[in-house]
């Protein structure tokens, strides 16, 4: 293997705290997590983090945002495959299950998060929603589903599951949640809106 | 697959595309009737409306996540 530039070597430990605080964000959370422990955790000196990002909401506002990115790029690949309501709702559980961890921070501490990283989940909700939207009307024309608001099919939605991610600890101990209650979220809430 | 520089759409047919022309780089919702692009305060105010239609949220809020959504796309950058 070749042997990396300084500015590669830079990207590399750049990415590398960024990794590493987004696994320590799902194990203290968002707000919590220390600095000192992702250095520590990516064996890295605590004044090396502060070189590559100066403040600790700018690691956090990044890492928030390289998740995000990464979860909408997911959630668009999937749900350019589906066509209809059911295959757009069972798309979003597939992706968001994939960064399930990461996906139930950012739910649960959103409103206190800087601006900044918060946008990132009305970023991942309005792809969700666009292709919510497109199929929803088209299952309309279609009449295979009730006349219903377009933006209260998706906040009914979203507020299902998320009811269900932030109290994972109830519902399967802590564990992934949407794989084990997807058949069941799915059958009920399209059972609410088909005709 | 392609994403519309001015909204992020994904462009997966001809018709996705302005005026059906795949070499463009903007999307059918993006463009005016004679084929070019929509300026920033027209896609913005489109974008606001649709964020209300499909999430429900309140006009300034709308308008603050258009803004985001828009500022990362290539067509906004730096606005």
């Amino acid at each position: 293997m070749p042997a990396l530039t300084r500015s590669g070597r830079k990207d590399a430990t750049r990415l590398r705290i960024i990794k590493t605080a987004q696994a320590q964000f799902v194990k203290d959370g968002i707000i919590k997590a220390k600095t000192s422990d992702i250095a520590s955790a990516a064996g890295l000196a605590h004044g090396t983090i502060f070189v590559h990002f100066p403040t600790r909401e700018i690691l956090l506002v990044e890492a928030v945002k390289d998740f995000g990115r990464k979860i909408t790029e997911r959630i668009h690949e999937l749900e350019a495959m589906a066509g209809n309501t059911r295959e757009i709702l069972e798309a979003h559980i597939s992706g968001l299950s994939l960064f399930e961890s990461f996906y139930t921070r950012l739910v649960t501490e959103g409103p206190l998060l800087p601006a900044q990283a918060r946008q990132e989940l009305l970023m991942i909700q309005s792809a969700v929603s666009y292709h919510l939207n497109g199929a929803v009307q088209r299952d309309i024309a279609a009449g295979r589903l009730k006349r219903v608001p377009i933006h209260l099919v998706f906040n009914t939605w979203i507020g299902l599951i998320h009811y269900y991610l932030v109290n994972r600890d109830m519902f399967s101990g802590g564990g992934p949640v949407l794989e084990r209650y997807r058949d069941e979220l799915l059958d009920f809430f399209m059972g609410l809106i088909s005709r | 697959m392609k994403k519309c520089i001015a909204c992020a759409m994904p462009m997966n047919t001809p018709q996705d595309f302005a005026m059906a022309d795949i070499s463009k780089d903007y999307c059918a919702h993006c463009a005016r009737p004679d084929g070019s692009m929509q300026s920033y305060d027209e896609k913005l105010e489109s974008m606001t409306g649709f964020i209300i239609k499909t999430q429900g949220f309140d006009l300034k809020a709308a308008r603050e996540t258009a803004k985001t959504v828009m500022s990362r796309l290539p067509a906004w950058i730096g606005r």
